[in-house]
């Protein structure tokens, strides 16, 4: 028995990991392990002797894997059958979900998929499933996770994943990048994706013209309505006519094609030009550059937040600081889209970019509201950088002041706050746009109450321009719940 | 040998038929026969022999 897998009641099934049978995940405190059934377990093998494991293993694009020992009494039965094998997986720092990513992240994830795909086909295997929950970032490095997803190919059958694939990436990235429209409300009201008599619906005419639409998303929605009803014919008939992997390779190659070319570019907004940094002198800039480096490299940081990221700067200030790992979070899509593709041009794997709004976070989805965690869940940050932000949730947002420091304290984290005053030009043009005499909790004396009743206000610093105020201040009161979920993976 | 089990995903029948017709040249042999078994199916129905899985 290895003595990792020892405390069998300590493990902890993963929750979305249940819907392929061959291979689970669950967590022990030693970290992440797969259990295998017997058939996982043979296609682990063709898996792990193919040069594609070792490639792509190699240089991060696969997840770390390895074989352990465990008895059987450790582990937790696998439906009805015993767990034929275990594999122990190279934890991710923070997971993320499709919903949570600019289009270049769904892109990259979805030709990570294809290129897996296409190499596993030179060695006769296939992945069983196409979803982007088996992919996830280490910074801007995609990975996929789900090394289960292997199996050998069963000679004359189709791609069994094609239609997932279009339902959860090529027509989520069809929508930003022919209709202009973000696909994260749809996604994360649709576990399962978008369908191809969905996805037609909404396609025009003109649409028709466009790459791929004819065939992934017209025909696809036709021929659907049409064969619906007769899966175990259609493969028999395919089967006959001789389907081989040759035609597979040409339709991922295709598609491969046409997913690198779907390009979006995201629009120069209020966000995207961080049209704060406008208001600021550069004297300001600088001090507040100074304040974030000096917290950061104050003591060692495990996780930091940056709420409202916007160009990941003070992200980038964290992470140089010493930070383990930061997760840059912002609403504007167009500004984590830029910062992903400058930080995937670094070959970053310290920051980690997600469009996220804070006044309506990932709540948790799927199965019994497990499958899928909110954005707490996944992680506790012991670091939470507050910049350029509290005005727009607040004022824009209309969540009063003392809700917004109480949730920060929620966190449990340290924190570093920055407060424009109510003279502040960008504070007094979102004020204009209210009727007076709202929003008076807006207020720096008011603020600074409500932060000194639950936080130990460290440092203060009133920056040159005069109309802003950085805080850092550490939570006071009981040490937060143990931080564990920091390992959980997607699947 | 022709397998009978499904993957736990649904494959959907008009998503594999799909991929013989976006297939190419790759395809074109594939496409013909099947439309051939088609044809002469009608002709052959009853004397189809019994798959076996």
């Amino acid at each position: 028995m290895s003595p990792e897998i020892a405390g069998g009641e300590r493990t902890r099934l993963e929750p979305g990991s249940f819907r392929d049978a061959d291979s689970t995940v669950l967590y022990t405190d030693a970290g992440v392990f797969r259990a295998l059934s017997a058939q996982g377990l043979e296609d682990f093998e063709a898996l792990a002797a193919s040069q594609l494991f070792e490639r792509f293993a190699g240089d991060g694009r696969l997840v770390g894997t390895e074989r352990v020992e465990a008895a059987h009494g450790d582990l937790p039965a696998l439906r009805n059958e015993e767990v034929a094998a275990l594999l122990r997986h190279e934890k991710i720092p923070f997971v993320s979900y499709p919903y949570e990513w600019p289009f270049g992240m769904l892109r990259d994830a979805a030709l990570l998929q294809l290129d897996l795909l296409l190499a596993g086909l030179d060695e006769d295997l296939i992945l069983k499933d196409s979803s982007p929950y088996n992919v996830q970032f280490r910074g801007a490095q995609a990975t996929f996770v789900d090394v289960g997803s292997f199996e050998r190919l069963p000679e004359g059958e189709p791609w069994i994943g094609y239609r997932q694939f279009c339902m959860l990436f090529l027509y989520p990235l069809m929508l930003q990048a022919y209709k202009g429209l973000a696909p994260h409300a749809w996604l994360r009201g649709a576990i399962d994706g978008i369908t191809p008599t969905q996805m037609s619906a909404v396609t025009s005419a003109r649409d028709v013209l466009r790459r791929g639409v004819l065939t992934h998303v017209r025909l696809h929605a036709r021929l659907e309505r049409r064969h619906g009803e007769r899966p175990r014919e259609v493969k028999r008939e395919l089967h006959q006519a001789g389907f081989n992997k040759e035609l597979i390779r040409a339709n991922v190659s295709k598609l491969r094609k046409l997913v690198g070319r779907l390009d979006w570019i995201p629009p120069s907004g209020v966000w995207t030009d961080y049209g704060e940094r406008t208001h600021y002198t550069d004297r300001d800039t600088e001090e507040k550059d100074r304040f974030v480096r000096d917290v950061a490299g104050s003591r060692a940081w495990d996780l930091v937040w940056d709420l409202g990221a916007n160009d990941g700067r003070h992200s980038r200030l964290a992470a140089d600081g010493g930070a383990d790992y930061v997760v840059a979070m912002d609403g504007d899509q167009g500004a984590i889209e830029h910062l992903y593709r400058s930080l995937r041009d670094e070959g970053d794997r310290r920051i980690l970019p997600l469009t996220v709004n804070l006044t309506d976070p990932s709540p948790a989805l799927g199965w019994r509201g497990v499958e899928r965690k909110t954005v707490l869940e996944r992680g506790r940050p012991d670091l939470v950088l507050c910049l350029a932000l509290v005005h727009h949730v607040s004022i824009a947002g209309n969540v009063p002041i003392r809700e917004v420091v109480d949730w920060l304290a929620s966190l449990g984290a340290a924190l570093v706050i920055e407060f424009p005053t109510r003279e502040d030009p960008k504070v007094e043009q979102l004020l204009a746009a209210k009727r007076s005499g709202t929003h008076l909790d807006y207020d720096r004396e008011f603020f600074e109450r409500c932060l000194g009743e639950t936080f130990d206000v460290v440092r203060s610093e009133r920056l040159s321009s005069g109309t802003r105020v950085l805080y850092f201040a550490r939570p006071r009161g009981a040490v937060p719940a143990a931080r564990d979920g920091r390992t959980a993976l997607g699947r | 040998m022709e397998t009978e089990v499904f993957a736990y995903l649904d494959p959907g029948s008009g998503s594999m038929i799909i991929q013989i017709l976006v297939g190419g040249l790759a395809a074109v042999g594939v496409t013909m026969k099947l439309y051939w078994r088609r044809i002469t199916g009608i002709f052959s129905r009853g004397k189809k022999v019994e798959e076996k899985s």
